[in-house]
């Protein structure tokens, strides 16, 4: 009981630090986890328009990008934050109370309460330009954010762990991984439009099973029925057994200083 | 109270495996101050670091009784970009105790002026040190595990944290590693020597110093 209480003393002196120095000193890294969604969603959006193509019947294009690319946001900042997190945490470490799973699980909670809100936020705004808002299933999109995140913390803890060993991990995450997967998870593409053997390849892919889960939550017209949360599910399961255990081998490899 | 159990800690080396502590058993009373004395390299910052937590020994464990410190000393631990305050705060939250207070104990002792407000990579090296030191004493541990004190601040400086010490004795003690015996002698009533991976235990300094010189 008494380690709990010290384990979440430190998760919120981490969190209140992290606050501080992850958006630089201006401040400026807030606006900048908004914007980044907002460019993306302009660039798209003016593709759709002069493409003249349209979202998927039922949604509007702003709120269909909205949900691709927020969550897909939120996946990739907790895996690429918490990757780096106890390399650019090592001073900390120097403190006893303080350990490597603190580190990362103080940068996971910020990062996913700044896309909670950038999500939010985007929504809440959109709703405001159309004058409704569509929120069919609360529940179920509060699940799909979740579970972005779970597999987003899930896969940087095991690169974080990884990075301990060799740095090589850590390079390839970026642009072997997070790249490709911004273009295979179903942001600016509905499920529903792939031809079936594309979408049969795609469905490997645990974040566009999330894309798609969010927006059936999300849209009262539209049916997630092409994906399930078991797959994801199964995903986070298994990353974090793996970055628990590979935690626990790095540890004693960790140096100081 | 400290109670070290059979702890084993070895470093892989081009030429093998050097064994810092071999199986050391060794007990640490409650509100007795005692140093840690042994050549450069026997591995006393390691011993130190075992103790505080914040490495893992190979083999052994470490029984802690009471609040333990990190070691204090060489001045890692804060962020370049924080202030002193700031930094302060977040050791405080650490901690569980109160922030403000903390904050004004730390500001006091360090004595390093309007730098309290700055980022500490404005700092130098004498006053990180003196910020690391002002910390520690803001916090109430029973043990305090002091790495090296020669290196904090100056003479003056120096007189100041043997005088907090002392003021503490009759609830904390200290656990002193240095390679000076001189400083040993000034601050602590027991002494151990850090030797070949074992560490012997001697009731005065100057037993202790015998065996050094030897």
């Amino acid at each position: 009981m008494r380690g709990l209480v010290i384990e979440l003393q430190v998760i919120h002196a981490l969190v209140l630090r992290e606050t501080k120095t992850r958006f630089g000193a201006h401040r400026l890294g807030y606006v900048w986890a908004l914007l980044e969604p907002i460019i993306w969603i302009a660039t798209f959006g003016a593709m759709y328009y002069f493409l003249g193509r349209l979202a998927p019947p039922g949604m509007g294009v702003v709120e269909f990008l909205v949900t691709g690319i927020v969550p897909f946001l939120l996946f990739r900042s907790l895996a690429t934050r918490l990757t780096a997190a106890v390399d650019s945490n090592r001073g900390l470490l120097f403190y006893p109370r303080v350990r490597p799973l603190d580190v990362v699980a103080a940068r996971a909670v910020l990062e996913f309460a700044t896309h909670m809100v950038v999500f939010v936020l985007l929504m809440g705004g959109t709703a405001l330009v159309n004058g409704r808002l569509t929120l069919d299933q609360p529940l179920e999109v509060l699940a799909g954010l979740a579970l972005a995140g779970g597999l987003g913390a899930s896969l940087g803890l095991s690169f974080c762990a990884a990075s301990v060993y060799s740095n090589v991990a850590e390079r390839l995450l970026g642009p072997v991984l997070m790249r490709p997967l911004f273009w295979m998870s179903g942001i600016f593409y509905s499920v529903e439009a792939l031809p079936s053997a594309a979408r049969n390849v795609l469905l490997y892919n645990p974040v566009l099973h999330v894309i798609d889960l969010i927006r059936g939550g999300v849209f009262p017209g539209y049916e997630a029925r092409h994906v399930n949360a078991w797959y994801p599910l199964g995903w986070v399961l298994v990353l974090s057994f793996l970055g628990l255990t590979m935690e626990r081998a790095a540890r004693r490899r960790l140096q100081l200083t | 109270m400290i109670e070290l159990r059979e702890l084993t800690k070895a470093y892989p080396t081009r030429s093998g495996f050097n064994v810092v502590l071999d199986a050391v058993d060794a007990w640490f009373p409650p509100r007795t101050n005692v140093g840690v004395l042994g050549r450069n390299g026997a591995g006393k910052s390691t011993l130190v670091r075992l103790i505080s937590g914040v490495e893992q020994p190979d083999a052994g464990r470490v029984l802690r009784q009471g609040r333990v410190s990190w070691p204090i000393g060489f001045s890692g631990g804060f962020s370049g970009s924080l202030t002193g305050e700031e930094n302060s705060r977040f050791v405080a939250r650490i901690y569980g105790v109160d922030a403000d207070e903390v904050v004004g104990f730390a500001m006091d002792f360090a004595e390093i002026g309007e730098y309290f407000q700055m980022p500490v990579r404005t700092y130098s090296s004498g006053m990180r040190a003196r910020l690391a030191f002002a910390l520690s004493m803001a916090i109430d541990f029973d043990v305090y595990l002091v790495d090296e004190i020669t290196s904090v601040g100056d003479a003056k400086f120096q007189q100041k944290c043997r005088a907090e010490f002392e003021a503490r004795r009759d609830r904390s003690s200290v656990i002193l590693v240095s390679h000076s015996l001189a400083t040993i002698r000034s601050y602590c009533t027991h002494c151990t020597l850090l030797k070949d991976g074992r560490l012997l235990y001697f009731d005065s300094v100057e037993r202790a110093a015998e065996e050094y010189d030897a």
